[in-house]
């Protein structure tokens, strides 16, 4: 069931920020030049709408309801098909979080296991949140755990709208309609997650799929998915000169094992997990709010250093930045095609 | 190619005597001698002037304490000599790298850089040839001092205490400008009050005629923008309205003037040292906005 708590004044369909008279500010490609994505009439059936939204994990918590109804099994085989396309399985392995801010050598590290579980190949696009945009996902209040709500009308787009902040009338642009969601912050990022039956990765597990550290007889880790030597032929950082994002299917060279994308550079990916850190003698370092671990660098990460796999930084929780979207993971034991097959 | 430099008074700097005038102020210095007896500029600069038989563009980067000038500056001239855009930057001289140096060193191990010392003989003169590319390409030899913001507020307040300053801004071919937009999104007056008084300081030492708008290029950099990201969407727009004190003076007294919006950390922490004082810690660092204001100072040169 939807809550509505809400009711957002709709906003001025005119078009009208133009470049002129603004000064020189730097806003992210594609929001200058501004081409609505069009509407897609929502499917009639419940089921066909679920597919069609891209809720994928939705469906198969409940295929045995589904596959009851005309076409349901044939939707449910379609469903898991989809899903082993567009998810990665991440092996068993364990990583080393450094607990400070400098990772000099010999800084106290905690050791923790990663089951394996599976991870989005790709970070999730502008085309895939407008589904959750176009659901009224920003007013079902099921997605978003209490303390946000008196946030969520602040939660709009360039024209006032509950859509990422650099859409405009909720709609993206649909020259960047496979780039990453950017401007979300991390409570839309975990709402459209469990709206989709899935839910964000923690931390260790974005270290695990980025630093590939699995358990086997040779101890190696890779500083980057594709090796230990940064390669920016590999990856969308400052030193790439591409200087916005990139789709999300680009970089395939700089693909780790199981092919999963982009985890180093185009955009930060929240996690779920909370950023906490201290400073060598041991005090803690907090931020003006409470924050959450953000990984992997972005299109304008200065130091290669900075969008390594073990390298750990954070976002406030309600921030909507230009370089940060995420991706989506699934415990191994809701892979219904693995688990059945 | 064009090649740009000082449009203003260029100096004869043969050396006579045994003695050379300063680069900034004018007063015949020995050869032998580190810095200007005077103003404290360093003479390695000068003498890298001498050698290339032209005087450079002065353009200096204003600004009150902990706005965020050296890491601008330091930020900015690293970016260069990486080859950002259709920009290059040499350095001329060993002492010119100073400034990146210390500035990427920090910022990398996750620290900001420590407040630059009021003492003229220890800031950093970074001296670099840029280089554009493209149709219009052109080629400017640079001055760019890294001043102490408490040093621009004494002689703001106290003309002649700082005589460096004054004559660094007569030379300026352009300034910059950097204002807390933090600071002044959070309700503060004072980067409006400050940034008035810079900005009517400018005024008294740049304008050539009474009554005639200064013709010196200000660009105006709203830093710390990521605290407030209606800062680059608009950043007239927050100008004109959280800092309308200067946005007045400028309208009724520059000829050319632009607001801009940058930052340098995309994300910020905070911690406390052994005496309990707060310190922050930039988190990663993100540039944005750092080449922008720099261009439209160089094409208004």
């Amino acid at each position: 069931m939807t809550f509505k708590l809400f009711s957002r004044k709709t906003a001025s369909r005119q078009n009208g920020r133009s470049g002129v008279g603004r000064g020189r500010g730097s806003l992210p490609p594609g929001v200058e030049d501004f081409e609505p994505a069009p509407l897609e009439a929502p499917e009639s059936d419940p089921l066909k709408r679920l597919f069609q939204q891209g809720r994928h994990n939705t469906i198969l918590r409940e295929r045995t309801k589904w596959a009851e109804q005309v076409d349901g099994k044939s939707i449910v085989e379609k469903t898991e098909t989809v899903l082993e396309q567009r998810m990665a399985m991440v092996p068993a392995g364990s990583v080393s979080i450094v607990q400070t801010l400098s990772s000099d050598p010999g800084q106290p590290e905690e050791e923790i296991d990663v089951a394996p579980f599976l991870l989005d190949i790709h970070a999730v696009t502008n085309a895939r949140f407008q589904h959750f945009v176009d659901a009224g996902g920003y007013d079902a209040l099921e997605f978003w755990p209490e303390e946000i709500w008196p946030h969520l009308i602040e939660l709009k787009d360039l024209t006032g709208q509950p859509a990422p902040r650099y859409w405009r009338h909720a709609r993206h642009n649909v020259a960047s309609a496979d780039h990453p969601v950017v401007g979300v912050s991390w409570y839309e990022a975990q709402a459209y997650a469990l709206w989709t039956g899935q839910r964000l990765p923690t931390e260790p597990e974005w270290q695990m799929a980025a630093s590939w550290h699995i358990k086997s007889s040779t101890d190696v880790l890779r500083r980057f998915p594709w090796g230990d030597a940064m390669d920016n032929t590999r990856c969308n950082i400052w030193s790439s000169r591409i200087r916005q994002t990139v789709g999300v299917d680009s970089y395939p060279k700089g693909a780790a094992p199981n092919h999963v994308l982009q985890l180093v550079g185009n955009v930060w990916e929240w996690t779920d997990s909370e950023y906490t850190v201290a400073d060598e003698s041991g005090r803690p370092i907090v931020g003006e709010m409470p924050m959450h671990v953000v990984r992997g660098g972005a299109f304008d990460t200065y130091f290669e250093s900075q969008a390594a796999s073990d390298f750990r930084t954070g976002q406030i929780a309600l921030a909507r930045s230009y370089n940060t979207g995420f991706r989506c993971a699934m415990d191994l034991r809701d892979a219904t095609w693995i688990n059945n097959g | 190619m064009a090649t740009m430099t000082t449009t203003r008074t260029p100096a004869n700097r043969s050396s006579t005597a045994g003695t050379i005038p300063c680069l900034i102020c004018e007063k015949p210095n020995p050869t032998d001698v580190l810095a200007c007896a005077n103003c404290g500029a360093p003479m390695a600069l000068i003498h890298e002037a001498v050698s290339q038989d032209r005087d450079p563009c002065i353009v200096t980067v204003v600004g009150d304490s902990n706005v965020g000038k050296t890491v601008y500056l330091g930020m900015l001239l690293d970016m260069l000599s990486k080859r950002a855009d259709d920009f290059e930057a040499v350095p001329k001289g060993a002492y010119s790298v100073n400034l990146q140096h210390t500035v990427i060193s920090y910022l990398a191990s996750r620290q900001f850089p420590p407040k630059t010392a009021m003492e003229v003989d220890e800031w950093h003169w970074a001296y670099y040839q840029v280089s554009r590319g493209g149709h219009d390409a052109a080629i400017y030899d640079l001055v760019m001092p890294d001043m102490a913001g408490e040093a621009l507020a004494a002689e703001v307040a106290t003309p002649k205490t700082f005589t460096v300053i004054r004559a660094l801004l007569e030379k300026s071919a352009g300034a910059v400008l950097l204002v807390d937009a933090a600071l002044a999104a959070a309700g503060s007056t004072h980067p409006d009050f400050f940034a008035l008084k810079l900005m009517s300081y400018l005024d008294g030492v740049l304008a050539t005629k009474r009554g005639e708008k200064m013709p010196t290029p200000v660009a105006i950099v709203l830093s710390k923008a990521d605290y407030c990201p209606e800062c680059f969407d608009d950043p007239r727009g927050f100008a004109r309205t959280n800092l309308n004190r200067l946005w007045n003076i400028c309208e009724t007294r520059f000829q050319h003037f632009e607001f801009f919006a940058t930052s340098v950390v995309g994300g910020l922490a905070y911690g406390s040292d052994e005496s309990e004082n707060v310190v922050p810690y930039p988190l990663h660092i993100a540039p944005r906005g750092i080449l922008e204001p720099f261009e439209w100072v160089l094409t208004k040169l």
